[in-house]
């Protein structure tokens, strides 16, 4: 090969070295109207209430909320209260692997299944070591806030020891 | 099926931690495939059929089938399409390619998986992130839930359950080890005692470091045909007898039916069986390639295959009936454990170890003694889809 240009005379393309956490990378997915047809969910659940889709024609109960009725694919479905409170039914401890979107600060933490009766669900278990923890232990809901990439208000829910 | 189908022979790309491109990855894994099946060429391909999971995450690719056709020199003149199935992308392809045979569409297909998935240490959070998008992202994914804990749940369950020990869970992955140290393009080149399985490093509790399968770069790729244009290139093929698979609904985590089982395995198995004529899966299978992912999962596994009772899986590892020399011979190239999980070439590999064991080609003191009925299974996402096929050395 020769040489046909001397790095002085190249001209440079410049992409940027950092940018800001996107959105779409975000876990948490945005939750108001103009957004998500299941933001009467979200709606509830900023206002301290837990709650999921009852289909008003086969009385099934589904999680997460719906707009279509799995079972009878029937749309008449509306809001209905989850207990608060529930079980351990099996856990695990993240120690390291921290996805992107998390922050570092938050390793270990605890993610198990909770069964709160109508509904069997994953979620994190705060202020609990693994160790501290047995399957069968009585857990309760807490709603969080999310400050993230976006201007909405947005929360979600996490569980914690009774 | 109106036609037979077999898998005359194909290659893999080294699989590791490479200093490789995706496309680097598929021309390896595409020229494997065309020099290990002499009498066939990239002019002979009718149907290309690509697994591959997530190359919009890991290489920032899509519309991969076609990149994989002009690399490899294919003009394809009948079917061509990527599938996607998370960790079951390779053996969906492989169905895909089956079928379209079997109906009369086309008579030589070429099935490749790729994936490229390590990006270096300081990108680990992205894999990380993508691999929690397999699952519900917006309510399971959201709780920091990977592969790692979701599977720990499983052997939690399991033992909670069953008294399945943790060092039944470490035979597993010794065996597996093991066999992949006699391997060649496998991941991990070491032999395992059990000891060391249970001393590795805690990732996510019960499961230790050596529990869990790798993180992989890796294509493997398979040439199938109809009978004719088999008979043409090879006395001796892997021929499908049987394929089945079973999602039962449920992906999130609400709507799975067992945390310490897989129900949907043991539906697709039985599908499988009946069509490939299999009354006894012990006694009539001799080697099989399963999904594991985990140690815990091959435990499962060996349950919902009909290998063993429901709960003693645990004590089938113990008893050694999965061994190269037991009753089936499961994971003889290593399984996902000591080959590592390129996830869209997984199960074409598992395809070709079978295919291999029939042609008595499989090198380094693992092949099986006369293997004549063989199985591939995989398990995808939350365990909400499991694809299992059976493959025979003679056709039906
Ligand atoms: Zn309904």
């Amino acid at each position: 090969m020769t040489d046909t240009s001397t790095d002085d005379e190249r001209e440079q393309v410049s992409v940027p070295s950092e940018i800001e956490f996107p959105r779409l990378l975000d876990f948490y997915d945005l939750q108001t109207a103009d957004q998500t047809q299941i933001h009467e969910f979200y709606d509830n659940l900023r206002a301290g209430q837990f709650t999921t889709t009852r289909c008003t024609e086969c009385d099934a109960i589904h999680f997460p909320p719906r707009i279509v009725c799995p079972e009878c694919t029937g749309d008449a479905l509306e809001y209905v209260d989850l207990p608060h409170d529930g079980e351990l039914f099996a856990f695990s401890a993240v120690r390291g692997g921290l996805p992107l979107g998390l922050r570092e600060h938050e390793v270990p933490y605890v993610v198990g299944v909770v069964d709160l009766g109508p509904v069997q669900l994953s979620g994190r278990i705060d202020d609990a070591a693994y160790s501290d923890l047995e399957i069968g232990d009585p857990v309760s809901l807490k709603i969080v806030d999310i400050d993230g990439p976006t201007d909405d208000d947005r929360v979600f829910y996490r569980f914690e020891p009774q | 099926m109106t036609r037979n189908v077999a898998i005359v022979g194909g290659g893999q790309a080294n699989w590791g931690e490479r200093d490789a491109t995706w496309k680097d990855l598929a021309q390896e894994g595409g020229k494997a495939t065309f020099d290990a099946v002499p009498g066939v060429d990239p002019d002979d391909i009718e149907g290309l059929f690509v697994g591959a999971v997530q190359p919009e995450r890991f290489a920032n690719q899509t519309h991969v089938a076609p990149m994989v056709a002009e690399l490899l020199g294919i003009e394809v003149d009948e079917m061509i399409a990527r599938t996607e199935l998370a960790c079951a992308s390779g053996q969906a392809a492989l169905r895909y390619a089956w079928l379209a045979i079997a109906a009369g569409q086309l008579d030589v297909a070429m099935v490749l998986g790729v994936e490229k998935m390590n990006l270096g240490r300081e990108h680990m959070p992205e894999v990380q992130s993508s691999m929690a998008n397999v699952l519900d992202r917006e309510f399971d994914g959201a709780n920091g839930l990977a592969a790692p804990p979701f599977f720990a749940w499983y052997a939690q369950r399991h033992m909670h359950e069953f008294g399945t020990t943790r060092e039944q869970l470490s035979l597993v992955a010794a065996k597996n080890k093991t066999n992949a140290s006699r391997t060649d393009f496998a991941q991990f080149q070491s032999t395992v005692d059990p000891d060391e399985v249970t001393d590795s490093p805690e990732i996510a509790p019960p499961l230790h470091l050596y529990d869990c399968s790798g993180i992989t770069d890796g294509a493997a790729g398979a040439i199938l045909m109809s009978e004719a244009k088999a008979r043409e290139v090879t006395d001796t093929a892997a021929w499908i007898t049987g394929s089945g698979q079973s999602t039962m609904a449920g992906n999130s985590i609400n709507n799975l039916p067992s945390f310490s089982g897989w129900p949907q395995a043991r539906k697709a198995s039985q599908n499988a069986y009946d069509q490939a004529g299999i009354d006894d899966p012990l006694a009539e299978i001799d080697v099989a390639e399963v999904h594991d992912c985990f140690s815990i999962s091959e435990i499962i596994e060996y349950e919902e295959l009909g290998f063993a009772e429901r709960g003693e899986g645990g004590q089938f590892i113990e008893d050694g009936r999965s061994h190269l020399d037991g009753d089936v011979a499961v994971n003889p190239r290593g399984g996902l454990l000591g080959c590592g999980h390129p996830l869209g070439a997984t199960g074409v590999s598992q395809a070709l170890e079978i295919t291999q064991q029939f042609q008595g080609d499989v090198t380094n003191d693992r092949q099986v003694d006369d293997a004549t009925t063989g199985l591939i299974h995989n398990l995808s996402g939350s365990g909400s889809v499991h694809s299992v096929m059976v493959l025979d050395r003679d056709p039906q």
